[in-house]
């Protein structure tokens, strides 16, 4: 374990912010076997500091394999991952992760699942106490730290997990289609929250999605992907104002690049279809 | 036969996943009723088996009224035989059932965590747990005494493997989510034994343990009876063998007694420790 993970200073950023960088990445899922399926092919990325990336595709092309890749989850297998701190050889806490199924811990509750982070990034109990409230705060969920998960509806679950990753503020956030089920309505005041929590804690986002709309709204960059084997096809820009809010979306900006980006995703989409039969 | 037993609450805590508070309460709540109705089966039972007994419907040698065997019991409780004997059979038996759940658990949550403890351990489990159990009660008094140590061990052994079996396959089947979710927190592979496998396989681990007790108690009885001296079950024998069937039907209303009270604890304890658990909430 790193350093400054088992010292971080009190109050302060435990992880600054990272790039990552990521060249020729393959990967292969059942790789020992003779059927083995290609599912990453020559991955070249290269994510910014404090940057907010999307990877964007369509169902099973890898880009959920790429971020368990960034996050350690998964070896790499060929090519390398590196961040700020080095190469990517395990999970650690300067890279947190919010899965799409929220992955809490069942048994415990809100506040101890926040808690069990912070305990294990080395926080004192006073410093513990005061970073939970916060964040419990932060996704609104203060009167009910004391509810069990199973207690707790999806988005509420989803909060939760959002609040125990932001909370041991790691330098780089790991996101899997996290607002994926939630409803329409909360997964646009999620989207608004989670932008302004990343412009003032300037992490670096990794976020995976396979919804256009939600892509553009979020990130500075957005990489497409290919249907199976995962190639980056288009990596394209977001030029849009900082400060987004509801009114972005009838931006004519906005609304032309989701156009073009919802031509280009398509594009893999149907091939994808495609290649099923 | 444990994922059975273990599928049940689950299933039913499926149909309202979300529950944000608790029930307005009724004045007659369904648990109330079906407490009411399991009352007054017993209750009802207990009446056929005393005035059957007492009007002759029924031999009162081969089948004594309650009445009469709940005296018996009431004689030896004030003699000073009913505790020496249930407190040895208790004794015994949580004894036993403690020491295969010390050790039946960590083996199978090692076997489901390497290959080589499993590979150690699978066969003699497969082996071991259709296996009538008792069958090794001569070696063990011949290895061990006549006493206390070979019935302990003999209920030990017992015991021993639904508890591994349960907690085996508690483990093996996690959800890899929260495991991924406390190594990205830092937790160090002996640091998730406790604080993630061990709570995530705890509903399992506690069937297993659900299933154990019964068993651990079974084989207490029948030890004590082949094996003779104090306890409900030798007590039980010595009654048999001077033909006195009062006797008989008092120690089985005290082991009746006893095991409803053993395994109900169990149950409380299983409902304290998975209070997160949507089966808690029913």
């Amino acid at each position: 374990m790193s350093v400054t993970h088992l010292a971080p200073p009190p109050r302060s950023r435990a992880h600054a912010a990272s790039s990552i960088s990521i060249s020729d990445v393959s990967h292969t899922y059942g790789a020992r076997t003779a059927g083995g399926m290609l599912a990453l092919d020559g991955i070249n990325l290269d994510i910014g500091d404090g940057e907010f990336h999307c990877l964007l595709g369509p169902s099973g092309c890898g880009k959920s394999t790429l971020l368990y890749l960034i996050g350690g989850f998964i070896p790499v297998q060929a090519g390398m991952i590196s961040t700020s701190a080095g190469p990517v050889t395990a999970p650690g806490p300067d890279r947190s992760i919010v899965f799409q199924n929220f992955a809490l811990f069942p048994w415990k509750t809100v506040k101890d699942n926040v808690l069990y982070g912070l305990k294990k990034a080395g926080f004192n109990a006073a410093e513990r106490e005061q970073r939970a409230r916060h964040y419990i705060d932060m996704v609104h969920l203060t009167g009910f730290e004391n509810a069990y998960p199973s207690q707790l509806s999806g988005g509420m679950q989803q909060r939760a997990a959002i609040a125990r990753t932001l909370a041991v503020d790691p330098g780089i956030l790991l996101m899997d289609e996290p607002f994926g089920a939630l409803d329409a309505q909360t997964r646009r005041v999620m989207q608004e929250e989670l932008r302004t929590i990343w412009r003032d804690s300037r992490k670096t986002v990794v976020f995976v999605t396979h919804d256009v709309q939600e892509a553009v709204f979020l990130a500075d960059r957005i990489s497409i992907m290919s249907a199976r084997p995962g190639r980056i096809q288009h990596v394209i820009d977001v030029d849009l104002p900082k400060e987004r809010g509801e009114e972005i979306l009838e931006n004519r900006e906005f609304i032309g690049l989701s156009e073009h980006i919802w031509r280009l995703v398509r594009e893999q989409a149907v091939a994808a279809t495609r290649g099923a039969h | 036969m444990m994922n059975m037993a273990d599928a049940k609450p689950l299933a039913g805590a499926g149909k309202s996943p979300v529950q944000k508070a608790p029930r307005p309460s009724r004045p007659i709540s369904p648990r109330m009723v079906d407490i009411a109705v399991q009352v007054a089966v017993v209750a009802a039972l207990a009446g056929i088996w005393e005035f059957g007994a007492r009007f002759g419907a029924l031999n009162p040698f081969l089948l004594p009224p309650l009445s009469v065997v709940l005296g018996r019991i009431w004689e030896d409780l004030i003699a000073g035989t009913v505790p020496v004997d249930l407190g040895l059979t208790l004794y015994r038996a949580l004894t036993g059932f403690a020491i295969g759940a010390v050790i039946g658990i960590p083996t199978g949550i090692l076997m489901a965590r390497s290959a080589l403890v499993r590979w150690f351990f699978d066969p003699l489990v497969s082996i071991g747990f259709p296996m009538p159990k008792i069958a090794f009660l001569p070696i063990f008094i011949l290895w061990f005494d006549i006493y206390d140590t070979s019935k302990i061990i003999m209920v030990a052994f017992s015991c021993f493997f639904p508890v591994v079996a349960a907690t085996c396959a508690g483990c093996s089947s996690l959800d890899k989510w929260p495991i991924w979710s406390a190594r990205s927190f830092g937790a160090k592979e002996r640091e998730l034994l406790w604080e993630v496998y061990l709570p995530m396989a705890m509903p399992q681990i506690l069937t297993g343990l659900q299933v154990a007790l019964p068993t651990g108690m079974i084989t207490t009885i029948v030890t004590e009876m082949l094996m003779g001296g104090r306890g409900v079950g030798g007590a039980m024998i010595m009654a048999g063998r001077f033909a006195d069937s009062v006797g008989v039907f008092a120690g089985i209303v005290q082991i009746i007694i006893l095991g409803f009270v053993v395994v109900k604890s169990l149950e409380i304890v299983r409902r304290r420790l998975l209070i997160w658990h949507p089966e808690s909430r029913k």
